[in-house]
């Protein structure tokens, strides 16, 4: 049986957003200690692991639907939000092909891909797409085949150039993000465009990571998780559209705590491409409720624990200042303080009611 | 409140030949002359009259030096230069940090590479600001926070900056308290 994908869901004004118990179940649940510093927590890409979301390349669940329209709202609204640079044209084929053959691999309900030499056929079920066209001829698709094919997937993708023995972010599809701007980062390297980040640079994580990944190999991908908290379910945390959510931050309340703030987790991916050598890097996006996180017992004892001892500088940087306390005060009266399991999973398989 | 710790900023060493190279051009956001450790035979130098010479453009004085009325004006002859050059040409840029990198934008567009292209900043800090909301460029910006041409939003310069726009970014300061917009500081001299 294929995911039942949910209709009607909106992540901006009048927000319209639910979780399954499955879904919350299943949600990548970022924190494996009691304690969250930067570090590179990379390892293999491969099927499998504490959570069902880590089981395909590419994790399609039940707001799909809901995340491409939105992705196509914000991409009426601001197209440079797509860009890439005109070098990457063959990262941009490579993409295509990863994704499509990725989908219609480990969804074959809902996706499928049919080869006839450089004609391909793509099906794309759940959005109603059917579409011939030829491998390598960027006529032949309704628009160039990175936009094309990230336009049909959940989260976000960037494109990373190797030359110099540096990583350069020349490409993306940038409409989910925590607030990082594509269109003022393009073109940076790699540790230009993690220059804002606080402590890590310090601590050589950015030197450490950058080595690993200029080895990357092809067919071996590699993944991460990173987070940050979202007033509202709201995909679409922007700098450019910082002046219209930036507010949600002072309207947290004792009383609506549970229901406005989210966990935002993302998990990245990392895939060395075939032709170009580029790696694309993968930003899925998740959301869940604090409420849904406390009906986790581990969870919701574990995340008062990492709030309480995030360093400033880190909850400045994720933007947790108004709101941290407010968060602890709501946690810190369930939290018996016993000793938790290491690792994310959520060690129950049913969830109290909600 | 100058260094805010981010690690985006460029880091400039002073100018010095490149003995690899075939040919030396020094262009400069100034009037001055190049400095000695370029100043060598077959040094082109190019410069920008002062505004103080209000449109008229003073003599060159010696062998290869060029100068100009303005830097828009010195920018679209370099590009129509770069567009004949051959391998061997070292450029060398010097002025404020913008110039820097819109020489340098110009320069790789035209396939000079990372290591043909050496600069040093010098001249006034002021900075030039794109607003992350409503992507206007604010130019010569020496304070903290600037209200944006563009979009009229209290801009906080943040110490990012990109290469490839020759820009700081500026982002709303009071984005997520409206009004609550502090004292600017002058900062970029």
């Amino acid at each position: 049986m294929g995911i039942q994908f949910r209709k009607d869901e909106r992540f901006r004004e009048n927000f319209s957003y639910v979780n399954s118990d499955a879904g919350v179940l299943r949600f990548p649940f970022p924190f494996g200690e009691d304690r969250y510093m930067y570090s590179v927590n990379i390892e293999p890409h491969i099927p499998g692991g504490p959570t069902p979301a880590f089981a395909h390349a590419f994790d399609i669940d039940e707001h799909y639907i809901a995340e491409c329209q939105e992705r196509a709202m914000v991409l009426a609204d601001d197209p440079g939000r797509c860009q890439v640079l005109p070098h990457m044209m063959p990262a941009q084929w490579d993409t295509l092909e990863l994704l499509m053959e990725s989908l219609a691999a480990d969804y074959p309900e809902h996706f499928s891909l049919d080869k006839d030499g450089d004609t391909w056929r793509w099906i794309n079920r759940p959005l109603g797409i059917d579409q011939s066209f030829v491998f390598g001829r960027p006529e032949t698709l309704p628009c160039a085949p990175f936009e094309y094919i990230t336009r049909q997937a959940q989260g976000d993708f960037t494109l990373q150039d190797q030359r110099d023995d540096n990583l350069f972010v020349d490409g993306g599809m940038v409409t989910t993000q925590a607030d990082w701007s594509l269109d003022f980062d393009i073109g940076m390297s790699f540790h230009e465009w993690h220059g804002p980040v606080p402590l890590a640079h310090e601590t050589g994580v950015f030197d450490r990571a950058l080595r690993f990944l200029l080895r990357l190999q092809y067919g071996h991908p590699v993944r991460r998780l990173n987070w940050t908290m979202t007033i509202n379910p709201r995909l679409d945390t922007s700098p450019e559209n910082y002046p219209d959510w930036g507010p949600d931050r002072t309207t947290v309340t004792p009383e609506n705590v549970a229901e406005k703030v989210h966990l935002r987790v993302e998990l990245q991916t990392l895939f060395r491409l075939p032709r170009s050598n580029a790696i694309l890097f993968g930003i899925r996006c998740y959301l869940l409720s604090l409420k849904d996180i406390e009906r986790v017992e581990k969870w919701r004892k574990r995340l008062h624990r990492v709030l309480t001892t995030l360093p400033p500088e880190l909850a400045e940087y994720k933007g947790l200042t108004r709101y941290r306390d407010t968060i602890i005060a709501h946690l810190a009266p369930h939290d018996d303080g016993a000793e938790l399991s290491p690792g994310i999973q959520p060690d129950q398989t049913v969830l109290p009611p909600a | 409140m100058t260094d805010q710790g981010i690690k985006s900023r460029p880091i400039y060493a002073t100018l010095r030949r490149d003995s690899s190279g075939r040919r030396h051009l020094y262009v400069s956001a100034g009037s001055g002359p190049p400095p000695d450790a370029l100043a060598q035979d077959g040094l082109e130098s190019w410069t920008v009259a002062p505004t103080t010479c209000e449109g008229t453009l003073p003599r060159p004085e010696g062998v290869g030096e060029r100068r100009f009325r303005s830097t828009r004006y010195l920018m679209e002859t370099l590009g129509r230069r770069l567009a004949g050059e051959r391998m061997g040409l070292r450029l060398y840029v010097e002025g404020p940090e913008d110039f820097l990198w819109d020489v340098y934008g110009v320069a790789q567009a035209h396939g000079l590479g990372r290591q043909e292209i050496f600069l040093k900043q010098s001249g006034t800090l002021a900075r030039r600001v794109q607003c992350v909301h409503c992507k206007t460029f604010n130019e010569g910006v020496t304070t903290t926070i600037v209200r944006c041409a563009g979009c009229g939003a209290n801009l906080f310069v943040r110490d990012h900056f990109s290469r490839r726009l020759s820009a700081f970014q500026g982002v709303k300061i009071d984005a997520e308290q409206p009004g609550d917009v502090p004292q600017a500081e002058r900062a970029y001299p």
